[in-house]
Parts: C-alpha cells; structure tokens; sequence
C-alpha cells in the first residue's frame, strides 16, 4: 500500500507538473473572448501549402539529421562501448561535449570556422563564398544538428551495449566471430535503443528554431514561433503548433511498437558474468586515428574556435562583471532542478521498471512526450497555468524555472532510473520485504546504496540539461533572474563577440567542472 | 552513500543561502521592467536608475534578433495577472499593440515635455524616445548608390538587394508603414516586386548589415545603429537616408517606447522609472553609447554619425495607423515570405 500510494502520488505530480500546462494551453486555444471557438484551427486548415512546404522542411531535416546522427552515432558507440579501443572513456566524455552546449552556440561556433571571415575561409578563399552558401540553408542546418545531437545516439548505444546480456553474446561467440555475434546477436538486441536514439534525434531537430532561424532555413516550427512572436496569438500558435504535436505522436507511437517488442530480453541481466570486449589487434590503432580525427573536427575545431574568439582575459572579467549572477544562478538552479529530477525521477523510473501499475506505460510516454515538445510551448503552459494571483509565491520564484525542468526532462531520470533499476536482483529487494523491512526501508537500504553510482549519473545528466536550457527559462524566468544561456542569447543582440564569446567558455567549462570532479569520484568507487 | 548523503545537504544549504542572496529583502522598493531593447544598452541605463533611486530594478530582457518570443508574448499570457511595471518596447508598434489589447495605461511623464507629439501617444498609453531611423546600409563599392526603399525593385539593383524577414521587428514596421503611406495597392505591387526583382531575406536587420558589410549584397534598409556599429567597425559600408527629395515619402523613424503596464503591482515606482527613461539624460547616453539612438527632446547632440531629427525628412506616419495595418497585412506577409 505505501509503495503503491507514493508511486502513484508521483505520477500525478508528472500529470500536475508536465501535462496539466499542455493541456491548459491547449483548452485556451478554444476559448476567444471567452466563447469556445475553432477560429485558429479553421485558419490553419485554410491556410494553405505553405504550411505542408513548411512541414517537408522540417521532416526532411529531420530525417537528414537523425540519418547521419545513427549512422556515424551507432558505429562510434559500438567503438567506445564494446572495444579495447585505447582511451574511450575519455573520447565518451569528448564526443559527448557538444551534447552539453546549446545547438545555437555550437552554430555561432561552426560560423567562426567556416562563415565568411571564418578560419576555413583564411585558409581557402576559393571555396568560402560555395562553404558559407552550403553553411547557410538545409546543408548547414543538418551539419550542426548533427554535431549537436549525434552523442545522443553514441551514449544510448553505449548505454544499451551495457545491458545486453553477455551470456548471449558468449554463446555466440562459441560458433562465430564477433562480426558475426554483433550482426546476429548485439545489433539485433540494441536495435531498440538505435530506433529510439534515432527517433529522439528526430524529434529534437523538429522542435528545433535556434539553428534553423541563424542559418535562414524555414523550418515548421517557424510557424509557431511567428505565431507567438509577430502575431501576439496565443490560438493560433497552439493550432499551429497541433502538427507537430501530432508527428511527434506518431513518432513515440512507432518507437514505443518497435521498443518494446524486444526489451525484456534487455531486461533479463545476468549477474556475476564479465561483459566480453572485442579485441581489435591490428586495427586498434587505424580505428584510434579515426575516432581521434572525428573528435578534433566535430568537438575540438568549433571549440578551439570559441575560445580564440576570446583570447584574452579581460574578455572573461568582462564575463564575469557582466554575468556573474546569471552564472550563480544558473549553477543554483541547475542543482536544484538535477536534485529534485534525481528523487522524482527515482519513482517514475521505479514505476516503469515495476510495470505493476496499469499506467506505468503512460509515464513513461509522457514523460518522453515532454521531453520532445519545444521548450517554448512548455513555457507559455506554464504561464497559463501557475499565473494566477493564488500561485505568485510559484510564479514569481525561480519555482517556476524549476517546474519547467522537471516537465521537460523528466524523461532523462525516469529511463536512467529504469535501466539502473534493472540490474538491480529482484531478489534482494524481496529479501529484505521477506525480513519485514517496509519498502521505504527497503530502498533506503538496499537499493539506493546499489544504485548509487547510477543515481550520481542521473543527476549528472540532469543538471547538465537543466544548465543549458533556453527555451523554457527564456519563457518563464522571473524578473531580475535569467540564467547564463538566456544572457548569451540576449546579449547576442549587438554584443561584443569577444564578450560572448567568453560566456560560452564559462557555460562549457561550469557544465564540464562537475562531470570532471564526478568521474574522478566515481571512479575511486567500485563498480555495481 | 554516507558521502553521498553528505554532498547532497552540502548542496542543498549552497543553493539556499544562493536563492537568499539573489532576492531583494521584504523593505526593498522594486520596480519590474520587460525590455525589447538590446540589453547590451539597456542595462546600463537601468543600473544607472538603480543607482541614482535605490529602486531596485528586475528586468526581463528580450531582443528584436530574438523574436520578442520574450517579454511580449509574456505581458500578453501575464495580462490577467500584471507582473511587469513598465515595458521598454524598442518600437512603438509594439506599445500600440498592448493599447489596443488593454495591457498599458496611460500616463503622461513630465519627462516627456519637448518630445515631439507625432512621437507618442495623445493619452499618454506610451511615449516614444532615443529613435532609430531605418536607413540604407550600402557597400563603400557600390556607385551610383540607392537613394529610395523603391531601389529594392530597380531592375538595376535586381539581385544585389537584401532585406530582413519581414515578419520580424522594425521590418514589418516599414512595410507595415509602407502600406499605410501608399495604399494596399501599391504596397501589394512593392512586394511583389521585391520578389520580381530577387531580393533576398536575411534573419535580422543585423544579418542584413553583416552581408552588405562582406560585400554579398550592394545595399539593405537596416536600423540606424546597426549601420552606425559596422561604421564604428571600420567596416566598409555607408548609410543613405533614403527617400529624401521632395516628392518621396521620407524616412521611417522608429522610436523606443515607454509604457506603463495596467495594474502594475508598483505603479509609483513604474512612473519614476517612465521618467528616467524620457528624460533627456538617458536620452543623451543612449546617443553616446554604441546604441546609437537619435535624441527626440531638441538641443541633444546625436551620434556623430547621423543627422538631428530635425534634419530628417522624417516619413509621416501615425503609428496607431501602422500597427493596424501590420496586423492586417500578416497574411500578405506570411505568403511573401513562404512562397
């Protein structure tokens, strides 16, 4: 009873915190002057082909960036996940960095190498003009996407590679070589997380407006944006934004088929066996340059060139006279909001991990349904619901801020959790049930302490979202209060590129100094 | 897991004394204002009030380049329950906008004796100062130069002209503008001849100068102080007033505007605010500063760079006209830019 009570308090706090403001933004779009009205969605369905061109924009740079992102993303997992590759944590750790900056920052950051004036262009004037044409438009907009997102796919990979049962992979190996064990055995068995990784992919670079709007692609999302930023029309911005609610829909709907046909065998972990790694011998080294190669373009490159755009250090005082709130802030809010994702999230993974509760499926959709909707749409939610003067003491707080956290990421916590949960005996948790310990007693100390290195990963991943979030803290942040990527975002505006330039520094090295200091904990630690 | 425990209440007692710190205590005077101009030369104008009042200011900052996706749409979704003060639009279609949809209320600052009333609102709903001109942008190269909006659909010109998205910003003023000088007809035949004649869209007024600066474009109608910043970049560009002869419509000016929002939870603290924004000293740095705004109040020196208002032959609009007309041209709009 106290086990199903909390779990089920938990997923109503999901409902209240993520789908409530959804569905109020929703509900409003029907009511114009306080009548019911289908006005705005008459007025998408008459407005013509524009839209659909919109629409093919956007699912064609959708499906490019997810394309590539598998592509390159899926074999680069299996090289840091499953290989004796030298130093692949630390290419983990590289190649994950562009997941932890904002896309438009990794966009600005590909401008100074290859725009006009950019490093590239110094070096081969005879291509710039063709280089920065391709740069801005559908070519460039997938070339930035796909660096950006393209860790999504190689952690998941990894990830997955982790819970595939070893006792499969060892039998195949007894009648077949690797190659043959990964096509037959590995691959088949991840293929879940390769269609999801591939449909996360697709359904971030569809909600995406930030690239698309700096290297001048209409994209569909446009549509929604405009709706909010030039015509002031709430109505019709929800109507406008219904396709691509639908899409994203049908999206989870093809994952959630394919996924879970297959997971239980994921589920079945087997303890006490090694996981068996693939010796590359003689191609250890060729792979290593490759991988090398890849990190220096995709990470180093766009990185190297932030940091020149601010090469001295008055430009990072300047920083830091300018932002250091927005810096603490950011820092604060991000801890509280990884915090608070950590313990939630806890009880949302533990449902979908128990499957006892009939709705523990709708969780988990919904959290992964957030997770996909444009942080400005959460945002204008949020305010439909939480501005009213009975809830000030939310509204007028960084509480807002933080309730947007946890509704958009929600996801992150809740599938960690799951998979963490996982490998986890059965056994133990009803050994301790059958010793008469309560099942808060049993979680506080039997699973917690087991799944401790897991959780510290949980909160990683969490505050490293929350850290970099634009569209809801540029929605919903109180007055006096913005964080740093809402200041890099609002001194864009005829700041100092130098100065901006700097604060990107700071937001990539405040996000990478915990993960730093955390791999450095964990790996005194023992494994689980 | 003990240490765990330990780095999780070390955590939790950071981030409150940190959220302490951050807000104002309870006798504190406070003044919210949302801002639409670049904050880059908005904040220091506010730290300067902070400053010389003590009134705490709390700001909501947003930009043109950013789509206003900000500090508008929230006054909008907030109108039921008033957080801001005072909004600091950094046009004036954008005031009219919230008049009509009953978020401001009218006050007339003692600050604004001398601006000139085309440049505010007769009730008081807002007050316009420290004005940009929408000008020619034109590569130092370019020879014979544009002198009028219309060069955008020259034969001449086919090609080399760049225009931000009308569907942003002070570009949807001008056309907006546009059209209410001219008539629906002729601004309809205007858009359809930028096409006709290849006139590319750029994201931002910004971009616009940028590709005129890099030489990709011969000529763009920009915001004065993105002319006057690539100018001060040595940059090889110049700027022409356009439409200046006698029998053309002038040049668009576009102010900043001053409004104080209805039912602001500090309305007394609001209007000092209004004050301080139309008084000639704010207007006076923001001339001086990279911002580059052109005085309203006589006697100020503008930037070195560009005209006194009163030497402008300023296009004459009323800008509750042009707001109207914004929205009533959207669909124009929105099928120009898609097709």
């Amino acid at each position: 009873m106290q086990k199903r009570l909390t779990l089920i308090a938990a997923a109503v706090l999901l409902v209240v915190i993520g789908l409530l403001p959804v569905l109020m933004m929703v509900a409003n779009s029907f009511v114009v002057d306080g009548v019911f009205s289908v006005a705005a969605y008459r007025a998408l369905l008459a407005s013509g082909k524009q839209q659909w061109v919109l629409m093919g924009h956007s699912l064609s740079l959708s499906l490019g960036v997810a394309f590539f992102a598998t592509t390159v993303g899926v074999p680069l997992g299996l090289l840091l996940g499953k290989t004796d590759l030298p130093f692949r944590r630390t290419f983990t750790i590289l190649l994950a960095v562009p997941l932890l900056i904002p896309p438009y920052v990794i966009a600005v950051a590909w401008f100074a190498v290859i725009g006009a004036g950019g490093w590239i262009t110094r070096l081969l004037p005879a291509i710039s003009h063709h280089l920065s044409w391709a740069f801005f438009g559908l070519y460039g907009c997938i070339a930035v996407l796909f660096t950006a997102f393209v860790p999504i796919v190689i952690l998941l990979t990894i990830a997955y590679l982790g819970a595939v049962n070893p006792r499969l992979e060892a039998a195949g190996r007894l009648v077949s070589g690797w190659p043959g064990v990964l096509r037959r055995i590995t691959l088949p068995l991840i293929a879940p997380a390769i269609v999801f990784a591939a449909v996360l992919v697709f359904l971030l670079t569809l909600g995406e407006v930030g690239v698309p709007t700096y290297l001048r692609y209409s994209v569909y999302p446009v549509e929604t944006l405009t709706q909010f930023a030039a015509f002031y029309d709430f109505s019709a911005a929800t109507a406008a934004a219904i396709p691509l609610l639908i899409v994203t829909l049908a999206m989870l709907t093809l994952e959630y088929g394919l996924l879970h046909k297959q997971v239980s065998e994921l589920a079945n972990v087997t303890f006490g066996v090694s996981r068996a790694q693939i010796e590359l011998g003689r191609w250890k080294f060729p792979l290593l340059a490759v991988v090398l190669i890849w990190a220096l373009i995709t990470v180093a490159l766009p990185l190297a060139a932030l940091v020149a755009e601010a090469p001295s250090l008055t430009a990072y005082a300047e920083a830091f006279s300018r932002a250091s709130d927005s810096i603490l802030r950011s820092l604060v809010f991000a801890v509280i909001g990884a915090s608070l994702l950590t313990v939630l999230g806890f009880f949302w993974g533990y449902i979908v991990h128990d499957r006892t509760l009939p709705f523990w499926r709708g969780v988990d959709a919904l959290a992964l349904f957030l997770f996909t909707l444009p942080g400005t749409v959460i945002g204008i939610g949020l305010i439909s619901l939480w501005n009213t003067p009975v809830t000030n003491l939310v509204y007028r707080t960084p509480a807002i801020i933080i309730l947007g956290y946890l509704a958009q990421y929600a996801v992150l916590p809740t599938r960690m959790t799951s998979g963490i949960l996982e490998r986890i005996p059965p056994s133990l948790e009803r050994a301790a049930r059958l010793c008469g310990a309560d099942w808060f007693m049993t979680l506080r100390h039997i699973v917690a302490p087991l799944a401790i290195r897991g959780l510290i990963a949980v909160w990683i991943v969490s505050y490293v979202f929350c850290l970099r979030d634009l569209g809801i803290s540029m929605v919903v942040y109180p007055p006096g209060s913005d964080t740093l990527p809402v200041r890099i975002l609002t001194l864009m505006a005829n700041g100092a590129p130098t100065l901006l330039a700097a604060l990107c520094v700071i937001l990539v090295a405040i996000t990478l100094l915990p993960l730093a200091a955390a791999a450095l904990w964990l790996r005194r630690k023992s494994p689980l | 897991m003990k240490y765990a425990s330990w780095i999780a209440l070390v955590l939790v007692v950071a981030a409150s004394i940190a959220l302490w710190h951050f807000y104002p205590s309870a006798g504190t005077q406070t003044v919210v204002v949302y801002v639409s101009h670049d904050q880059v030369f908005s904040e220091p104008i506010l730290k300067d009030f902070e400053k010389d009042t003590g009134i705490k200011v709390l700001a909501v900052y947003d930009t043109e380049e950013t789509k206003s996706t900000g500090a508008m749409n929230r006054l909008i979704a907030e109108k039921s329950n008033p957080q801001a003060d005072v909004y600091w639009a950094n046009e004036p279609v954008r005031a009219e906008v919230l008049r009509q949809q009953h978020i401001s209320a009218p006050y007339v600052s003692p600050s604004a004796a001398g601006i000139p009333d085309t440049f505010r609102d007769p009730d008081g709903y807002w007050t316009g100062f420290a004005a940009r001109a929408r000008l020619l942008i034109v590569h130092t190269g370019v020879d014979p130069r544009p002198t009028s909006v219309l060069s955008y659909t020259d034969p001449n010109w086919r090609g080399k002209a760049v225009i931000a998205n009308p569907l942003f910003g002070t570009t949807t003023d001008q056309i907006a503008a546009l059209f209410s000088v001219w008539g629906d007809d002729r601004g309809n035949s205007f858009m359809r001849g930028l096409h006709a004649n290849d006139v590319k869209i750029s994201p931002s007024n910004g971009d616009s100068a940028d590709l005129v600066a890099r030489g990709e474009f011969a000529f763009s109608l920009v915001d004065s102080d993105d002319a006057v910043n690539r100018m001060k970049q040595h940059q090889p560009v110049d700027l022409v007033y356009p439409d200046q002869a006698a029998d053309e419509v002038g040049c668009l000016i576009v102010p900043n505007a001053a409004v104080l929002i209805a039912g602001a939870p500090h309305p007394e603290a609001g209007k000092k605010l209004l004050d301080y924004l139309l008084s000639n000293d704010t207007e006076r740095k923001l001339a001086l500063s990279d911002a580059a705004q052109i005085p309203l109040h006589p006697g100020i020196t503008p930037p070195p760079q560009l005209k006194p208002i009163e030497s402008i032959k300023v296009m004459k609009v009323n800008y509750a006209d042009v707001a109207a007309k914004l929205q009533a041209i959207q669909p124009v709009l929105k099928a120009w830019v898609g097709s």
